[in-house]
């Protein structure tokens, strides 16, 4: 349904082009849920606003494809991406204080979304408006909220429900949860698996939170300064993680369960993408790295069902499970 | 939006560097933007005119020395007046008073709205009420009744006078504008920093909150002048100035009391006039290029050509 | 364990909405816990739980609307004169949430540090000032190089060491860390942790570690207090109140958090998160609104902590009544 091809954005500033998504490829079915993990500067949401048309100077594609239905979505005007957009394709952002319009009550919002791709009579706006928000567990009395008159994990549902109105095939969403606490963000992630379910829409879904994407989502997509650097079905990458950087990822989560071991984190900070690093961009942190790491860019290579950037893996001199290797 | 990429600044600091690497910030930026050279060269020319008049103007703005109503020519490269004075040497001396009046109002008005402005937004409760009602009182007094009370005690308002008025009555404008910037700062954890770890109030109005507005101070110097510089004129122009001053504004006047546009002397009104436009633009395109300089999202965004085709 | 710092019966209010409204905020009831030397206490809780208005009220940004607070024995209430407060900001330092607005940008990143040294150690020179600067930026794991950069050269990791820092040069007793990692990438949160619990081995400084993330609080401090609306529901060490929560709160909490490891926990998927915003409130849990295991109790007395467990304490009725709270009660497990 989605096909994302060789996907490169830059951003063009006055010193010169800094490329935040490199070379990006992958493909999305019906009703696949995606997740996208990456620490701040990997380049995931950036690469998120582009799939979505959404990206404004001075960034730009700068090469590659994005194939909505077939359709290269890279290159069309904005009247003809509007016909896409909402019906096919929403988005869900971050945070909805900063999304949703402060002075307008949500079922205005609802309403002008609609009115914008299509012509609804009133009754049919707020018919539908009503089953949208009952749909994310709203009673429908807050058409008349107001954002600031609602509470976080219900702006979050409310931006969700609008995202809903038309039924999309795909519905992407950049880090919904990140300003709710524990309990309502597992709420808001059931809530979104349930309509997931229900309705059968593909999500792409972009977090920074590798636990929490761990138990929703069915395949896995690993960013590191702008590359791709895992990508695998979630389970897999979660039991059998392929790339250092993964694995860094992974140990870096303390445990609620389990003994109290001290970790170490990934030492060092992600790259300036203005001055990479010679050879693997991750190579400067990683604690398996050779000498190669640092002369030969590694390409993606799939092992099994999964694919992966690392020149160990792919020559085989690192063999799975490499569990503990890290925190040493 | 903003979508950082690592390693990319978002926010250019101003402020607190070695003199050497500030000026070079300055002169990078001013070349690069095309408002900024402009704002600047004209800048530059006026302030050099007004430095050295007697270089370019040879003759005296004031003694009416040459036959009346002479046409354009090498001699006079702007004619004469009804009185015989040279009138390109009037608008070259005339640019000294401008540039005075804009210079001195720009930095007393900035001066004071900063004080103001800032402290009411810090300081808060009492002392901003108090403070906004003086600024607000001060915002709604209508200067041309003021003037024309004073010019009529002081028998017409003299440049250390206008100076003075213009002042009083527009460093409020400004002062509001800084103190909603500052009140968006107070919040700011590192406000709430300095306090913690002990700082005096004042302390942290001078050396943390001042330095992070310098680009919004800046640009209220460059309103003040600029509003300094059409008010006095437009003062001078209808009587209120002094009229034995040589300035732009004072030649308008005379060229209005001669009639001049309508009895065939056209350049008499049209050559100030212009002069006040152009310096004008200069202050309003310095304003628009500090803007940029501070603020790199309002940079105009070269078109990119992207490219077509999947591959 | 050396007592550090006691509250008692802390309270702070805040009047909402416009100037005739006598509406009060119960942002912070009745809160009582101490902090002894060297030791890390978190405290956790969700937004609005009060945690960040107790951090502030202990480092003297607010005044208590009722309560005491003593440090080092002495009432801090009593601090009046300029030199008594800055003493006591000297050793109650606080490092704010956000490390790109807790530093000035136009201004160097040793600023902080070399003020606070100006401030608070007024018997260095200039040049031991500089040598002190060089020594805590080591002693946070940033080279002496890094003192004359700005902020925006900086990453975020590095920018919360250097509020460290500033921290340490005032040769703090107790750090106040108002959710110092949340901002933070996940692969630098556990070296900014580890740092924490470096600076207590090292110097023997107790912070006091503001959080919502529990996995976070388990992994670095020693005890736990955990918070909601305005009031402690659960305290005690932190293993085992994470093994064996009495509060059905904690108990929800716990059962929230994702850990990749396990499926995720089904108990109390109902529930919204969504905690009150205490104003005016009634006698009575704050949690019943929730709670499966609420009884007519909870709603007509305001329950208080009591000892459970050896050191391990709930706000609970029912976990109370539950044979002494030998027993535990099992609201989402």
């Amino acid at each position: 349904m989605l096909e994302v091809s060789g996907l490169s954005v830059d951003y063009v500033l006055d010193r010169g082009s800094v490329r935040a998504v490199d070379d990006v490829s992958f493909t999305l079915e019906r009703g696949e849920f995606l997740g996208i993990v990456g620490e701040s500067g990997c380049g995931k949401s950036t690469l998120l606003f582009a799939v979505a048309q959404l990206l404004a100077p001075p960034a730009v594609v700068a090469d590659g494809s994005v194939k909505f239905e077939g359709t290269n979505l890279v290159g069309l005007t904005d009247g003809q991406l509007s016909a896409i957009r909402w019906r096919d394709m929403s988005v869900v952002m971050q945070s909805a204080m900063n999304a949703l319009n402060p002075v307008k009550s949500i079922g205005a919002q609802f309403k002008d979304a609609m009115r914008a791709h299509g012509k609804p009579s009133k009754q049919e706006i707020a018919a539908r408006s009503a089953e949208v928000l009952r749909m994310v567990g709203i009673d429908p009395v807050h058409l008349k909220s107001y954002p600031h008159q609602l509470s976080g994990g219900m702006r979050q549902r409310s931006m969700i429900a609008m995202a809903m109105l038309f039924t999309p095939d795909l519905v992407i969403m950049d880090e919904p949860t990140s300003a709710l606490d524990v309990v309502a963000q597992r709420s808001l992630m059931v809530q979104i698996k349930e309509l997931q379910l229900s309705y059968g829409f593909a999500v792409i879904f972009v977090t920074h939170d590798m636990s929490l994407i761990s138990h929703f989502s069915d395949r896995l997509m690993v960013m590191y300064a702008g590359q791709v650097d895992e990508l695998g079905a979630t389970r897999a990458v979660f039991d059998n993680p392929l790339h250092p950087y993964t694995q860094g990822l992974l140990e870096a989560f303390p445990s609620i369960h389990g003994p109290r071991v001290p970790l170490k984190g990934i030492p060092g900070n992600p790259p300036d993408m203005a001055r990479l690093p010679a050879g693997c961009r991750f190579h400067t942190r990683c604690p398996l790295a050779v000498e190669r790491c640092s002369q030969v860019a590694p390409d993606l290579y799939q092992i099994d069902d999964a694919l992966v950037r690392c020149l160990r893996r792919q020559d085989g001199s690192l063999s799975s499970p490499q569990q503990g290797s890290l925190s040493r | 939006m903003a979508m950082p990429v690592a390693g990319v600044p978002t926010e250019t600091p101003a402020g607190q560097l070695p003199a050497g690497r500030a000026l070079a910030r300055v002169a990078r930026a001013v070349r690069s933007s095309r408002k900024a050279t402009v704002g600047t060269v004209l800048m530059v020319i006026f302030i050099l005119i007004a430095l050295f008049p007697g270089v370019i103007a040879h003759d005296s703005p004031t003694v009416d020395a040459y036959a009346p109503r002479l046409p354009v020519s090498t001699a006079h490269l702007l004619g004469t007046n009804a009185y015989g004075q040279d009138l390109f040497s009037q608008v070259v001396w005339g640019t000294r008073n401008v540039l005075i009046i804009a210079f001195a109002v720009g930095v007393a008005a900035t001066g004071i709205a900063v004080l103001i402005g800032v402290a009411a937004a810090y300081l808060g409760g009492w002392w901003d009420n108090v403070l906004n009602v003086l600024t607000d009182v001060l915002l709604v007094i209508p200067l041309l009744p003021l003037l024309i009370i004073i010019a009529a005690y002081a028998h017409g308002a003299s440049t250390g006078v206008m100076i003075t008025a213009i002042t009083v009555t527009s460093w409020s404008y400004t002062a509001r504008q800084l103190r909603s910037q500052a009140l968006t700062l107070r919040s700011r954890d590192f406000l709430e920093a300095a306090r913690v770890r002990g700082e005096r109030r004042l302390y942290v109005i001078v050396m943390e909150v001042i330095p992070t507005m310098t680009s919004l101070i800046v640009a209220a110097f460059l309103t003040n002048a600029l509003y300094a510089v059409l008010l006095s004129s437009s003062l001078q122009f209808i009587g209120l100035g002094d009229p034995n001053t040589v300035s732009w504004g004072t030649t308008l006047y005379w060229a209005q009391n001669n009639a001049a546009l309508q009895t065939g002397e056209p350049l008499w009104a049209i050559a100030p006039g212009a002069c006040i436009a152009v310096l004008g633009a200069a202050f309003a395109l310095l304003n628009y290029a500090f803007d940029e300089i501070g603020n790199p999202a309002l940079r105009p965004v070269r078109k990119v050509r992207q490219k077509k085709g999947a591959k | 364990m050396t007592e550090l710092l006691r509250t008692e019966h802390l309270t702070r209010h805040f009047k909402i909405g416009g100037m005739l409204s006598r509406r009060m905020l119960h942002a912070v009831d009745d809160v009582n816990f101490t902090i002894g030397e060297r030791e890390i206490v978190a405290l956790a809780g969700e937004s609005g739980s009060g945690k960040s208005t107790i951090a502030r009220v202990l480092a003297r940004i607010y005044k208590p609307t009722a309560g005491e607070i003593y440090f080092q024995g002495n009432p801090v209430s009593r601090i009046r004169s300029r030199p008594d407060a800055l003493r006591y900001s000297g050793l109650v330092p606080m490092v704010f949430q956000d490390p790109f607005a807790s530093m000035n940008p136009v201004l160097r990143v040793q600023h902080g540090v070399l003020r606070s040294l100006k401030l608070h150690r007024p018997e260095l020179s200039g040049q031991q000032r500089a040598e002190e600067a060089a020594r805590v930026f080591e002693a946070v794991g940033l080279g002496a190089d890094m003192l004359e950069r700005f902020p925006y050269e900086l990453s975020g990791g590095q920018r919360q060491r250097v509020g460290f820092a500033q921290a340490l040069a005032m040769r703090p007793k107790l750090i106040l860390a108002d959710e110092p990692v949340s901002m933070l990438d996940v692969s630098i949160r556990i070296g900014l942790l580890n740092l924490m619990a470096e600076l207590r081995d090292k110097t023997g400084v107790s912070v006091l570690y503001i959080t919502h993330d529990i996995a976070s609080a388990r992994y670095v401090a020693d005890r736990l207090i955990v918070m909601y609306a305005g009031q402690i529901a659960e305290t005690g060490p932190v293993d085992d109140v994470l093994a064996n929560p009495r509060h059905p709160y904690t108990q929800l909490l716990l059962s929230a958090v994702p850990d990749p490891r396990a499926p995720m926990s089904t108990a109390g998927e109902a529930d919204r998160g969504e905690p009150p915003k205490v104003i005016d409130p009634t006698p009575g849990c704050r949690f019943r609104y929730r709670c499966p295991l609420a009884i007519d109790t909870c709603a007509q007395v305001t329950p208080v902590l009591a000892e459970l467990l050896p050191g391990h304490d709930a706000a609970c009725h029912v976990a109370q009544s539950a044979r002494g709270g030998a027993e535990q009660v099992k609201a989402f497990t």
